[in-house]
């Protein structure tokens, strides 16, 4: 057998028991009981299941601890808090849609709060799981805002309206509507949720992988003398991309929240 | 849309440009699978096998007449 420096750390690998990471890091057992199977799948609670939970409940008690005995001069808590709804108001719904989005300003705080802690899981103990590295997830915040941007555009515009306003994008030779038409009809109404939800997903699966890849081969490579070295350089490394996911779990939540925002301005000012 | 364009700051660029390339991917996918589809439907009809990759090319070029028409200025 030809054994090139390709395989080689492969075939090690392979001996030594090493079962390199895959997309099996992403599939949870049931926890508590079962109730059937709808097209094969499993309906019952898994560890995402519970995770998301919880990071429902934490906004829910991040936010009555904050405000329920708000201050004029903001302290602790309160502040930290503060920072983080003034920034969706004025850097996201205000910056984007203006003082018409402020109606919409409750829906995005959610769900931005709702993305950055199901983010962050992914670097927090106990947790260390990103809850949107499930396309469950941002598939359903995806549909979510599909909904939320139609029911806004259909009523600002009317549906006569929101769709010629979506449809007939103006400044198009009348001739190439024909063209033009069907390719919006798809943009908006059909790839808009998907391309939302698969960015996120990348982003959380990817960097879910690269946090396994480093700390498995950490606390592999430490096993063996001769390899002790690489072990900590593979785990020095890991740090480094736990701060790296910091800024992604934020970036992420923005990015997200910004784009619904898009939308919903999209749907709420037609271009003129 | 209500932007200030003076207004610059490391997130908001980078959200930005990450924006744009996100909604020119989503029209030229948008592009090749609505005539793709259409021809795909064309093809089912008359049991031929031409209509599915002319419709894929009619999609890009209308979608890179609107990606132009948007973005590019």
């Amino acid at each position: 057998m030809r054994v090139d420096a390709v395989t080689l750390p492969n075939v090690l690998a392979a001996q030594e028991g090493f079962h390199s990471p895959g997309i099996g890091e992403f599939e949870w057992p049931c926890i508590g009981p079962n109730f059937g199977t709808v097209f094969g799948y499993d309906v019952c609670l898994n560890k995402v299941g519970v995770f998301m939970l919880l990071a429902a409940a934490a906004i829910i008690v991040l936010f009555y601890l904050a405000f329920r005995d708000a201050r004029l001069v903001p302290r602790g808590l309160q502040n930290a808090m503060e920072v983080g709804v003034e920034f969706v108001r004025n850097s996201i719904v205000l910056e984007v849609i203006g003082p018409k989005g402020l109606p919409y300003m409750p829906y995005l705080l959610s769900l931005f709060f709702f993305v950055f802690i199901g983010n962050l899981m992914g670097v927090l103990p106990p947790f260390l799981f990103p809850v949107n590295s499930r396309i469950a997830v941002p598939l359903f915040l995806a549909l979510l805002s599909w909904v939320v941007f139609n029911y806004a555009g259909i009523k600002e515009q009317g549906l006569v309206g929101y769709l010629r306003s979506n449809l007939f994008p103006p400044g198009v030779p009348w001739p190439l509507y024909v063209l033009i038409t069907p390719i919006e009809f798809v943009s908006t109404f059909l790839v808009r949720p998907f391309t939302l939800a698969v960015r996120l997903l990348a982003n959380m699966i990817a960097g879910h992988l690269v946090l396994v890849v480093f700390f498995l081969g950490a606390s592999y490579l430490v096993m063996n003398p001769l390899t002790v070295v690489f072990g900590i350089g593979s785990f020095l490394a890991g740090v480094v991309f736990v701060v790296f996911e910091l800024l992604v779990a934020v970036l992420q939540a923005y990015i997200f929240t910004i784009l619904n925002a898009v939308y919903l301005a999209g749907a709420l000012e037609p271009e003129h | 849309m209500a932007r200030n364009p003076d207004d610059k700051d490391q997130g908001r660029d980078y959200g930005q440009g990450s924006n744009t390339a996100w909604s020119i991917i989503g029209i030229l996918f948008a592009g090749m699978i609505a005539w793709g589809g259409i021809g795909w439907l064309i093809d089912r009809a008359t049991g031929s096998n031409l209509f599915l990759p002319f419709g894929i090319l009619l999609g890009l070029g209308g979608a890179l007449y609107l990606i132009i028409k948007r973005y590019g200025s």
